[in-house]
């Protein structure tokens, strides 16, 4: 069946802040198991896009439906849902007045009602796959940009999700450390099949990790551009497609995956 | 050694020369400016100078030609001061030709004549027009966001009622965090000022009253005053200032740091986590504060009348206990019980209209600030206009 193959399928949608438009009449899938990279320069919409498919704002127009059903069908609905993503965001987004352990601990709090002991099982868990098990008692304002990604990953995964999202996972970091978060991407979604969707411009984290591309494009206010990275950078003819891949940086990716 | 001194400083300040007898950089010959080597920024002045002493020859001849022969290069700013220069002329009817111009001067001046038309229309900061324009934008962005307040305040007390009926769901460990915060540690400064007040108002009125032989009334005069007004007033004032700020720099920082989105995505209603403990704190704890406002203030006003009235206090007491019912202090409280909604809804509200960086917090706390003060005293104003007949014992 088509509709299992799609875990988020989205139909026609626009939207933008204030009056601006941004986007305009996108339709895409985000196929069970893959990985999903949105691309596009800055300005183009990808965290507007991001911000529909995680129901933070509505959009002005179009569906944004999520194992078939319209996440704006009924604020139960949109919480259900929730249940079932997880999300690291560009900075993290730990809360500042509670230790690592304990942000990872916030969605299973409000979600479950398990002894205290098995939350915190779990969450050192989580922070051991993301390798910070050692700063659980940590403030997330005193740890790196990268660990505080890496914190944020774990309380995304706290729940189990069925799909993550990143919204720019290598902004601000080292090339190195950013490769560390990109394998680390993959492997959750090797060994757990989470499907996965990132916001990204690095053109490094691109070819490593997508299984599609989809590109954005401010001009047009949606998507020019969707395949594989090799297959858009090899065949597209399209001069914006061409110019956001046919930078010399995509040779030191290849020689890496 | 003088003359040293005289010659070093004509080193420090040559003699001005005419530019045009200086003959270096400009020179100007009948109609045609001719600029050798690359005229620089700290030139223009020089330049427009020297332009400005022409403008009559240029006018009456009818052409204004400028040579390049000699310029590889302009700097930008004089290149613009040449550029409006000629442009005056040609409006005048002066014949205006560019002469031996490199290419890189060319497209200089090709790209002012593409935007000489823009000139103008960003935004100036002067003309009455502009200033109207200001004035309804501001009127705009006020009453939007009141708008946007009245919104919110229905969703905050929305979910009030709802967790008042699920008390279990209500963060407590954060309410208590609040009250510490906001209501505690604004005890000593509340009552410092307020027992000031009293003082100050004790002395004032009851030196006032002495001269119509009217002091036993300055305990009921300050009773009034503080109960009704100073003492609810005074919190608000200050409360609005400690915490209604304190609560917009704290969610709009958590705005900026994406912790906001965070908590919706993962589920987490934003009033029930961020808004209700504040709303909650703040109500349990500003009746609280107007009560010891409105002690610290009848003790100044004893004092008041002790030092330097004279008054004893069993008649300071004796004039309070006529005057004050139970009514006057309940009032009071009932009063800062809304004044407890308005600022950590208003505080709240600030912080979650933060979008982009931190500078938006800055404008946040401040906004918070007045815009809590404004709408504790227009509360404030409608609630003695409408209420000043409620109390026992005043009849009109």
């Amino acid at each position: 069946m088509a509709a299992s193959d799609a875990i988020i399928q989205v139909s026609d949608l626009s939207g933008g802040w204030d009056e601006k438009l941004v986007l305009k009449d996108i339709s895409l899938e985000v196929k069970r198991g893959k990985i999903l990279v949105i691309v596009g320069k800055s300005g183009c919409g990808k965290s507007t896009m991001m911000s529909y498919l995680l129901g933070l704002n509505k959009p002005w127009k179009g569906k944004v439906i999520f194992d078939g059903q319209d996440i704006w069908e009924s604020p139960e609905v949109l919480e259900k849902c929730r249940r079932r993503w997880g999300v690291t965001f560009q900075s993290g987004a730990l809360l500042g007045n509670l230790t690592v352990l304990e942000n990872v601990m916030l969605p299973i709090k409000e979600y479950t009602d398990v002894p205290h002991e098995e939350m915190e099982l779990v969450a050192y868990s989580k922070l051991e796959t993301v390798g910070l098990a050692d700063f659980a008692d940590s403030n997330p304002l005193e740890i790196s940009g990268g660990m505080q990604k890496r914190a944020g990953l774990a309380r995304a995964m706290a729940l189990d999700p069925e799909i993550l999202f990143f919204d720019e996972p290598s902004a601000g970091l080292d090339p190195v450390t950013s490769a560390q978060l990109d394998e680390l991407i993959i492997s959750i979604n090797r060994s757990l099949g989470t499907t996965i969707v990132i916001v990204t411009h690095e053109l490094a984290s691109i070819f490593a990790i997508s299984d599609r591309v989809v590109m954005l494009d401010p001009e047009k206010h949606g998507i020019i551009a969707e395949g594989t990275a090799r297959g858009l950078r090899d065949t597209s003819d399209d001069p914006r497609v061409k110019a956001f891949f046919g930078r010399e940086v995509v040779q030191a990716a290849e020689g890496r995956s | 050694m003088i003359r040293g001194i005289v010659i070093a400083l004509f080193i420090l300040e040559p003699p001005r020369e005419d530019p045009v007898t200086e003959g270096r950089k400009l020179s100007i010959d009948g109609t045609k400016l001719s600029i050798h080597g690359v005229l620089q920024v700290e030139e223009s002045d020089r330049l427009s100078e020297l332009l400005e002493g022409h403008r009559k020859a240029f006018m009456s001849a009818g052409c204004f030609d400028i040579d390049f022969a000699d310029a590889p290069g302009i700097d930008a700013i004089p290149a613009a001061v040449l550029f409006e220069f000629a442009n005056s002329l040609k409006r005048a009817g002066v014949r205006i030709s560019r002469l031996n111009a490199a290419e890189a001067i060319d497209n200089l001046f090709k790209s002012f004549d593409d935007n000489v038309s823009r000139v103008g229309s960003s935004k100036k900061l002067n003309g009455l027009h502009e200033h109207f324009e200001d004035l309804g934008e501001a009127i705009a962005t006020f009453i939007e966001s009141i708008s946007g307040l009245w919104g919110f305040l229905c969703n905050t007390l929305n979910t009030l009622f709802d967790t008042v009926r699920h008390p279990g769901r209500i963060r407590w460990q954060m309410v208590f965090y609040y009250m510490e915060e906001s209501g505690v540690r604004a005890i000593p400064i509340i009552a410092t000022l307020t027992w000031l007040l009293g003082t100050v108002l004790g002395y004032q009125a009851g030196y006032q009253m002495r001269a119509y032989g009217a002091e036993t009334f300055m305990p009921a005069l300050l009773a009034y005053s503080i109960t009704w007004e100073i003492g609810p007033m005074l919190t608000a004032v200050l409360v609005a200032g400690r915490s209604g700020s304190a609560y917009a720099a704290e969610i709009g920082t958590m705005k900026v740091r994406q912790e906001v989105d965070a908590l919706s995505v993962m589920g987490f209603d934003i009033f029930g986590y961020l808004v209700t403990p504040k709303l909650i704190a703040l109500i349990c704890v500003m009746p609280i504060l107007v009560l010891v406002a409105n002690f610290a203030g009848i003790i100044g006003g004893l004092l008041a009348g002790g030092i330097f009235l004279g008054m004893p206090a069993s008649i300071y007491i004796s004039g309070l206990s006529s005057a004050l019912i139970p009514f006057d202090i309940i009032w009071g409280m009932v009063k800062a019980i809304i004044y407890a909604v308005i600022i950590a809804n208003v505080g709240s509200y600030m912080g979650m209209r933060v979008r982009g960086g931190a500078a938006e917090v800055g404008k946040a706390t401040t906004g918070a600030v007045v815009m809590s003060i404004f709408f504790v005293i227009v509360a404030d104003a409608l609630m003695s206009l409408l209420f000043v007949h409620i109390r026992p014992g005043i009849s009109m």
